[in-house]
């Protein structure tokens, strides 16, 4: 007889020889190789920290919401996470505030503008949406705490939920922000000249710098990707992240807003809810099977990873991924989980 | 469609490598492209079975593990020394041999280090698509790891070679509920080094009913294969004994 914890072990083990057998690691594989020797786009250089991401660096993650993990390449490399934080951050706000009272602060509008505009919402003030950096700054502002070494904690609790481990700062990602984020302190400001933003300024400013320096992996956007399918409960921990109800509105602003202002035309081709960073990382929900996670350093002009644009392409094309797709009759990616019996 | 077959034991010493061996030079003589490699890594052996020369080795498993290779650098063509001289350069049959390191300091590098087993089943792939492979022998390390429970996860034939002892009978048990969580497609057992005067027919059944597996052949413990000493492909040097029979009889089980 074995203990229920070791039978736990072992059903964790040959889960991942069964992931490691499967065919679907093969066909990331061929992904994986055709698109690496994609060269295109620029490497975030604002800062110096980022700058010195090697541009070879690439990496795949699916994970299901039964907890199987697929992945290749460069999967394990920590970057920094970037805008990829907002709408976690948005849904910690959502939880902590209330729907009405976020969008009384924060509109859930498409800008179509760059994600460092200053631009609000003429009538209302308010920013267009939590996924530009205004709304994001004002979202920081609204996450409870009694003070502001409470608030980072929940902040990191909160991603360490979604991750399934404690995450870390990079330190020196951070000073860079905060030492170069002008364009967000004017924002910020401008946001407490119209009321939109509380007193607490500074800390709203060092909130926001703070989740964007955490560090993550394409292993763990495709954990937190999975947790956002599986109704807010990590599939590989089981511990809930985040309160199902507001899955659906983090999502849709995911879904509008997540690719800056490349989002239209992603939601037109790709359909599939997905952030960038200037990082690389791209996190993808299919939502109720499973989290995509892609990182490679390259940017595009709109400063969404290349080759992670390219990956989600495919994906979503072989396999009807698209959330409006119906009818779909090609084989579907769930063929390609078990092993092939030949 | 090509097919993976690991042979797996739970101990040491049941001739897992030797049979291994044998069952790829009767399949690839029977008109077929076959791989034989070596992921017992800690302790390699089959090498010696096909006479590949230590200096020959330029590069084995390990240096593909690592990430030095890509796994066709470290495969070796056999077919010579394996089936004799029935080929010149034609397309079957076909050998190759992929060897671990027997370099003590790569043995122990790969054991301190470890390694990404998706990077062994990526391998596995790999020599079947760039060797065009009919058939890919596993040779496995005994007991259970990593590597033994991917080689299980990949196979689409699982052998379990056991000697008639208690401990084998026991370690086999594990191996067998293992491998029906892997949801190995087809496995059967080979029970060998069977002593002179045992009823083969109540011990396969016997064994049998102890796994509800299939029992594909009861190998006797031969003298022949005693004296040859892991010196050559046993049934190449004795075609007609019956232990060679017996082993042509399992091959029949995996080639159409």
């Amino acid at each position: 007889m074995t203990a229920p914890a070791d039978d736990k072990e072992l059903d964790l083990l040959l889960g991942r020889m069964k992931a490691t057998a499967a065919p679907l690691r093969e066909l990331l594989r061929g992904f994986h190789a055709r698109y690496a020797e994609n060269d295109e786009g620029k490497v975030a250089d604002y800062i110096p920290e980022l700058a010195g991401a090697d541009r070879r660096w690439f990496g795949i993650t699916i994970v299901t919401t039964d907890g199987q993990i697929f992945e290749v390449g460069d999967c394990k490399q920590l970057f920094t996470i970037q805008s990829i934080s907002k709408p976690f951050v948005y849904g910690l706000a959502l939880e902590d505030n209330g729907m009405e009272h976020v969008v009384s602060k924060v509109g859930v509008e498409p800008t179509g503008e760059a994600f460092n505009s200053i631009v609000l919402d003429e009538s209302s003030n308010r920013p267009f949406n939590p996924m530009v950096n205004a709304g994001a700054i004002a979202i920081a502002d609204l996450v409870r705490g009694k003070d502001y070494p409470e608030r980072v904690n929940r902040l990191l609790k909160m991603f360490g939920r979604y991750c399934g481990r404690d995450v870390y700062i990079d330190n020196s990602v951070f000073m860079s922000e905060r030492m170069t984020g002008h364009r967000n302190r004017a924002i910020a400001h401008l946001m407490l000249n119209f009321g939109m933003i509380g007193e607490r300024i500074e800390e709203a400013l060092e909130l926001y710098f703070q989740q964007c320096s955490i560090l993550v992996s394409a292993h763990d956007l495709a954990v937190m990707g999975a947790t956002l399918a599986n109704g807010g409960v990590n599939p590989i921990t089981g511990l809930r992240a985040i309160e199902q109800p507001y899955i659906k509105n983090l999502l849709s602003i995911i879904l509008s807003c997540g690719m800056y202002d490349h989002s239209g035309e992603w939601a037109y081709r790709v359909g599939i809810p997905a952030k960038s960073g200037v990082g690389g990382g791209i996190v993808g929900v299919i939502p109720g099977q499973f989290g995509i996670g892609v990182f490679s350093p390259p940017l595009d002009s709109k400063g969404n990873s290349v080759r992670g644009i390219q990956t989600f392409q495919e994906l979503s094309q072989r396999f009807g991924l698209h959330v409006f797709e119906s009818g779909f009759s090609d084989p579907k990616i769930q063929d390609l989980f078990a092993p092939a019996r030949r | 469609m090509s097919k993976i077959i690991s042979t797996h034991s739970f101990r040491g010493g049941t001739g897992k490598s030797n049979t291994t061996a044998n069952l790829a030079v009767l399949t690839a003589k029977a008109g077929f492209r076959v791989g034989v490699i070596d992921t017992d890594i800690q302790s390699p052996g089959i090498h010696i079975l096909f006479r590949l020369d230590e200096k020959v080795v330029q590069k084995s498993l390990n240096d593909y593990l690592w990430g030095k290779c890509r796994i066709e650098e470290a495969a070796y063509d056999v077919t010579e020394r394996a089936i004799g001289d029935e080929q010149d350069g034609s397309e079957r049959p076909r050998l190759f041999l992929i060897p671990s390191s027997l370099r003590s300091g790569e043995i122990a590098r790969i054991l301190r280090e470890g390694y990404d087993v998706g990077r062994l089943n990526d391998g596995f792939q790999d020599l079947i698509r760039l060797l065009r492979l009919d058939y890919l022998f596993i040779d496995t390390h005994p007991g259970v790891n990593e590597e033994t429970l991917l080689s299980i996860a990949v196979s689409d034939t699982l052998v379990l070679i056991v000697r008639p002892d208690q401990q084998d009978f026991q370690g086999t048990a594990v191996t067998v509920e293992l491998a029906r969580k892997l949801f190995v497609p087809e496995m059967f057992i080979v029970i060998n080094k069977v002593p002179i005067g045992t009823d083969p027919v109540s011990l396969k059944v016997h064994v049998e009913g102890l796994y509800k597996t299939d029992v594909a052949a009861v190998l006797p413990l031969s003298i022949e294969m005693a004296r040859n000493a892991s010196g050559d492909i046993f049934c190449n040097r004795y075609p007609a004994h019956p232990l060679t029979q017996e082993l042509k009889s399992i091959v029949k089980r995996f080639i159409p």
